[in-house]
């Protein structure tokens, strides 16, 4: 089995697991973070050294990260709370900017705002996958209390311009909130320099514990949002909940090896990714997905024409890859990122995500190229369409 | 023909007769142009990402070999391969009787495609038109 599906989620790095494993037991940190007591402080040094790990990563003070469950509850809570905290005084509906590209939980959480009043508008990239800052800037009215982008594309790994944006959203009073769960740990990021208010990241995704993740609410300019979880008043009121001291110290672990390695790692896979789209080059009629000028190190796209999707990923059991095939998701649909590129639905069906990792060497490149120009080669083969 | 030589076992868990048939299937192409007592039908269409073409060639009056081709999801492809198979040897009056409800019992084919089966139905009903008109 070949694993090329990073983008999905990571194993845990060895070290991030002997990370987490002092806080679990008897023997150990256990204690909860906010008891008042020795072991209460012992767990609570813990929290705040992996607190300085993700500030670290993301040039970011360490009071500005605020510990959720995952990507899904920073978005969720960066969203929801701005809107619930700065939107609708003046009496007209707040307005949010986004884009058709987002992953889900940005979406869903937007779709479920335009329930409760708010006006959302869902910005469609160009057929590059790029979502332009004059786009942005364009959908903004009075009402706009925030922009919501993610920094790289989870499907198609197109790096937006979100730093060419931020001073912008800045300048016009606007928030800006950046999903950064395909970045972190991918390309340098310095919220020092770049004014983002709010960014998502997650532990899973680079070599941490799933279960774990954090929003970064920036204090200068002070970002402000209504907490969604509330209960013991922890994390300076924006989250509450007893803190998962074990998973913490793992993101934190999993964030200060991504820190160190960050640019060895990121010259390597992208080293990988371009050899496998320089093999796949053997197969005709094949289309790379998002502006390769602009792409992330880890993520390669391809659509293939003349092969049914389900068919293609069932032809390569072997290969652990996510499919832009209507059974590799809950949902009966094609790609809502590819079809928002404009790839008919046929198009959108028969893609592969690649996304390549640590564990990636050149020799399972080699062979999951091999793979895959096989299988092409024989379902169009077989199929009575099928035109060379 | 071997499609799929993989050291793993149907990992996504389709009914073993639709892996076996999808992995595994024999009289994959079409017969020479002009060869004698050939019918081909076709059924489905690109828009539904499912195809299906049979040819099965006739001979006193039974299948004496056959060939497919298929376009769609392993369903549909499992269908067009277990046809064919089961074809050989059957006269008109016996392919007639085999329905979309064989084909999913053979196949065990869920009720989400049943298309798939519906698909195979419809082609070799297709290719016994063509059959009659020729006779």
């Amino acid at each position: 089995m070949i694993y090329l599906d990073y983008a999905a989620t990571t194993p845990l790095d060895p070290r991030v697991l002997q990370a987490m494993l002092p806080h679990l037991t008897a023997d150990g940190s256990f204690a909860n973070p906010a008891s008042t007591h020795g072991p209460g402080y012992k767990a609570r040094a813990a929290v705040e050294r992996a607190r300085a790990q993700v500030a670290a990563l993301l040039g970011a003070e360490a009071p500005e990260i605020v510990w959720t469950s995952g990507a899904t509850e920073s978005n969720n809570l960066a969203i929801k709370g701005a809107l619930e905290f700065n939107g609708g005084h003046n009496g007209r509906s707040p307005h949010i900017v986004t884009s058709r590209t987002e992953h889900k939980c940005v979406l869903d959480t937007c779709r479920h705002l335009e329930t409760q009043g708010v006006r959302v508008t869902f910005l469609r990239p160009g057929t590059d996958g790029v979502v332009s800052p004059e786009q942005v800037l364009e959908a903004l009215t009075p009402e706009t209390v925030l922009v919501s982008l993610m920094w790289v594309n989870n499907e198609i790994g197109v790096v937006q311009e979100v730093q060419r944006l931020a001073p912008l959203l800045r300048e016009r009073g606007v928030l800006f909130h950046v999903d950064a769960v395909q970045a972190a740990g991918k390309l340098p990021i310095d919220l020092r320099v770049i004014p983002i208010d709010l960014l998502s990241v997650s532990a899973h995704k680079i070599y941490g514990p799933k279960g774990a993740g954090a929003l970064y609410v920036r204090k200068k300019p002070r970002a402000r949002l209504a907490p969604q979880m509330h209960g013991g008043g922890h994390e300076w009121g924006m989250r509450s909940g007893t803190l998962a001291t074990h998973q913490i110290a793992g993101m934190g672990a999993a964030f200060e090896i991504a820190a160190a390695q960050l640019q060895d790692d990121a010259r390597r896979v992208a080293g990988l990714r371009d050899l496998l789209w320089q093999r796949l080059q053997a197969l005709p009629r094949i289309l790379r997905n998002g502006d390769p000028q602009r792409a992330a190190p880890h993520v390669l796209n391809v659509s293939f024409e003349g092969v049914e999707g389900e068919a293609l990923r069932a032809s390569l059991p072997d290969l652990a890859v996510s499919s832009g095939s209507a059974c590799s998701s809950a949902t009966q649909e094609p790609s809502y990122v590819l079809r928002a590129l404009g790839r008919d639905d046929e198009l959108a069906n028969a893609s592969l995500r690649f996304s390549l990792g640590r564990g990636t060497t050149a020799e399972q490149i080699e062979q999951a190229a091999e793979s895959v120009i096989k299988q092409v080669q024989w379902l169009r083969e077989l199929s009575p369409l099928w035109k060379p | 023909m071997e499609a799929i030589n993989s050291t793993e076992t149907n990992p996504f868990g389709y009914a073993e007769p639709i892996w076996q048939r999808f992995t595994h299937p024999r009289h994959v192409g079409e017969f020479a142009q002009g060869t004698p007592g050939v019918v081909s039908a076709e059924a489905g269409s690109k828009a539904a990402r499912s195809v299906l073409r049979l040819q099965l060639r006739f001979e006193g009056g039974r299948v004496a070999d056959v060939r497919f081709r298929a376009y769609g999801c392993p369903s549909s492809i499992a269908v067009g391969a277990w046809i064919v198979d089961w074809s050989l040897g059957k006269t008109p009056v016996e392919l007639a009787a085999l329905g979309a409800a064989d084909l999913r019992k053979a196949l065990e084919i869920a009720d989400d495609r049943a298309h798939c089966a519906l698909l195979g139905e419809d082609a070799l009903q297709a290719a016994l038109a063509s059959y009659a008109a020729k006779s």
